[in-house]
């Protein structure tokens, strides 16, 4: 008991403190400047900077890295704060530093880790290039060639729906180098240099009017095999952790992120003078503790995986929830928007999926059912990874129509 | 828990035997000591708390025993709290001893939903007031046709006298803790029976053919299974973490009941369903889940009135 009151006690003093740096730092009228790209990208930098200096960036780092270590109750407390100050949430870095550190710490060699992570913390951008036109949630079908001459890949191919590859300098990118056997055997991970000659990014309007993904055109481009990160023929191996990284860790901001941004819920309940509705009542009361339920599993996953008690499987466990909650979170907030929440107000970049723009932020919660994995996947996964439910049939016949 | 959580769960696993539904296991209960489990060591009990008593309770919800478990874990805990009655120790000792002292699964201060009155010594009363531990020799006790034939509860109208445990103040404060185990032991029963039927409904998926193939190759069914696991894991997740949590409030708690038994019965309907005909029949296990699940619902209050509590707590806490 003692322990645990002294936790606390340590806790508390991380929040006050926390809470204390963020009135003085944290930036306030990012809302009114993130409408455009370029105040976006300013206020991303900016903002990323003043954390990272301040030792906050990167609390699930390792601790040999500066503002890492920080246990999971920490952890807890730094995304809470965050979203308790309505802060931008990181989506400029955040690949770089959750998908792209992750991998870089579980397969990078010591050279490939003190090269890359310093630059992540000194802001460098990061993007993620899995998706193909014709490799989607069939994702081992990458066809984008990579050939070897020497000591460099020769890339050439497609890349689709990368999230900041607009404004990235490095791209985790998954590549074929083999067509022999089966399809995940011929893949590997390299590391791409987007500034290298031969790459063109190109954004793609998404459904809310922001450019949040872009397209990657690769022709010839070189990549030195010291970029390589595992084995040539271990990239699928790879790309689960990256994916991992995606659908376990990075939900415990998000889900936090969510859980804090009730307020915007309580707001709108409040202003509409519906605070005695009992029917509302109840549904908001059921929606605040389906997110408490997404952010205790959220927690209970970081606990297994910190033990080395992680299943195949949990990952989709966590994102099915989170994905499916915040589709119930920002449905509410539309239908209690009523109206005014169809009039298209200009959208903040970087808000995240919680910036009280309902419909934007319904569209927006799309990202999580459909990116890293549809629910579909995440499903398929769930029943036949972690329930043993027997797999698909791999081979089909189109049958002729009578 | 000096216990860890997987080893009581094996142990009461063991003792339970697993595949064998609403048997009556009083005497195994007992003999475990489970029934002491939460009372401190200085009064004779094991002083494991409340996580421990989520074990056996969502235990006791896989196979859907009948005993008056949660009933006994009310009285047990007026008892240990009522250090000024003179027959305390000697009460205590009975009941942790298996003499079965019974209590309303409601959370009115009436005494319906009374499981197993017909062979208990007293019942528990609890009003804000005052708490009370009424014999039950004078009493009148009605049995109540349930649905769910797992739990035999009864009307009691007691006759007068009894002891007074707890009164003023203090009876509030007790009362509300009571709750607290009430709703705990309701989410723990739920969401071992939703766990249990969730099994049971993926192996007969496996074993069932049609169409040439197990039914588990189909992924309709199959999405519908990985939903109910994660809606299930969430609130499992949930539950431990309040469950171990000193801070949480009676709200939290109800809110939690009220998500548990959401799930437990939203698993329960798809069994039936995917069970087909089989599942629509007395013959098999899926119809003793779905009636429980019906009962715990609305045990101890029903999701309505934890709902709009957590509504007006998430409204003040946010707003
Ligand atoms: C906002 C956003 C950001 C993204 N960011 C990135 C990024 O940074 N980097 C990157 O590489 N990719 C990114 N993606 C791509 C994303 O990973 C894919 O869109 C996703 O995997 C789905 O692939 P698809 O779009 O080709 O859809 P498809 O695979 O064509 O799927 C279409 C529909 O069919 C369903 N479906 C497919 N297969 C099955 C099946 N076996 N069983 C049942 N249903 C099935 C899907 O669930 C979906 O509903 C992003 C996507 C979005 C929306």
């Amino acid at each position: 008991m003692i322990g645990e009151a002294a936790l606390t006690e340590a806790l508390d003093t991380l929040r006050h403190s926390f809470r204390a740096w963020l009135s003085a730092e944290a930036p306030q009228d990012w809302r009114a400047t993130c409408t455009t790209h370029d105040g976006f990208l300013a206020t991303q930098r900016a903002w990323f900077a003043k954390l990272a200096a301040g030792g906050y960036a990167v609390p699930h780092w390792p601790a040999e890295w500066p503002g890492g270590g920080r246990s999971l109750a920490e952890q807890k407390v730094i995304y809470e704060e965050l979203a308790r100050a309505d802060t931008p949430r990181l989506l400029l870095s955040f690949m770089s530093t959750y998908h792209a550190a992750s991998t870089l710490l579980e397969w990078g060699s010591a050279e490939q880790q003190a090269r890359y992570l310093p630059r992540i913390l000194e802001g460098e951008i990061w993007c993620q290039g899995f998706s193909e036109p014709n490799a989607g949630s069939d994702l081992a079908n990458v066809r984008t060639r990579a050939e070897r001459r020497g000591d460099v890949y020769v890339v050439s191919g497609q890349k689709l729906w990368s999230t900041m590859g607009q404004f990235a300098d490095m791209c985790l990118l998954l590549v074929r180098t083999s067509s022999e056997g089966a399809k995940q055997a011929g893949l590997t991970y390299l590391l791409l240099d987007l500034k290298a000659p031969g790459v063109t990014a190109r954004p793609i309007h998404q459904i809310h009017g922001d450019e949040e993904f872009a397209e990657l055109f690769l022709d010839e481009v070189e990549v030195p095999v010291a970029n390589r990160l595992g084995a040539e023929g271990q990239g699928w191996a790879v790309a689960q952790s990256t994916l991992s990284s995606e659908r376990g860790l990075t939900l415990l901001e998000l889900s936090a992120r969510m859980r804090g941004a009730l307020w915007r819920i309580a707001d709108l309940i409040h202003n509409g003078g519906r605070g005695d509705d009992v029917g509302l009542l109840r549904d908001f009361g059921r929606l605040a503790t389906k997110i408490d339920a997404t952010c205790a599993l959220a927690d209970q996953f970081l606990a297994n995986r910190i033990a080395g008690e992680e299943r195949v499987g949990d990952a989709s466990l966590v994102k099915l929830s989170y994905s499916r909650t915040l589709r119930d979170f920002t449905a509410f907030g539309l239908r209690l928007g009523g109206l005014r929440s169809q009039y298209h107000d200009p959208i903040v970049y970087g808000g995240g999926m919680e910036t009280g723009n309902w419909m934007a932020d319904f569209m927006n919660s799309y990202a999580w059912t459909i990116a890293g994995g549809s629910d579909e996947v995440q499903r398929n996964i769930i029943a036949e990874r972690l329930l043993g439910m027997p797999r698909e049939p791999r081979t089909w016949t189109l049958e002729p129509s009578a | 828990m000096s216990m860890t959580r997987a080893e009581l769960q094996d142990a009461a696993r063991g003792a339970f035997g697993g595949d064998e539904l609403a048997v009556d296991r009083w005497d195994r209960v007992v003999e475990m000591g489970w029934l002491t489990m939460t009372v401190p060591e200085a009064q004779g009990g094991l002083g494991l708390g409340r996580e421990a008593a989520g074990v056996i309770h969502s235990e006791m919800g896989r196979t859907v025993v009948p005993d008056p478990a949660i009933a006994q874990a009310l009285v047990i805990e007026a008892l240990s709290a009522a250090d000024a009655v003179p027959d305390r120790d000697d009460l205590l000792a009975r009941a942790m001893g298996g003499e079965v002292m019974t209590a309303s699964l409601s959370l009115g201060d009436a005494l319906d939903c009374v499981p197993d009155a017909d062979r208990a010594s007293h019942v528990l009363s609890v009003t804000a007031e005052r708490i009370a531990l009424l014999p039950l020799a004078a009493a009148t006790i009605t049995p109540r046709a349930t649905w769910d034939t797992t739990r035999r509860l009864f009307d009691v109208v007691p006759g007068t006298g009894g002891i007074t445990l707890a009164e003023g103040p203090a009876a509030a404060t007790l009362a509300e803790r009571l709750q607290q185990t009430l709703l705990l032991a309701l989410a723990a029963d739920a969401l071992g029976g939703a766990a249990a039927i969730l099994e049971r409904t993926i192996a007969y998926l496996e074993m069932r053919q049609q169409f040439g193939r197990p039914l588990a190759l189909f992924q309709a069914l199959k999405h519908r299974v990985a939903d109910m696991k994660t809606w299930l894991s969430a609130a499992e997740a949930l539950f431990w973490s309040r469950t171990t949590d000193p801070a949480a409030t009676l709200a939290e708690i109800g809110a939690l009941k009220a998500h548990a038994c959401t799930v437990y019965c939203a698993i329960a309907e798809d069994a039936v369903q995917l069970h087909g005909g089989i599942g629509l029949t007395m013959e098999y296990y899926c119809h003793l889940f779905l009636k429980r699940a019906m009962l715990d619902a609305v045990l101890g209050s029903d999701a309505d009135y934890w709902e709009e509590r957590a509504g007006r707590r998430a409204l003040r806490a946010t707003g």
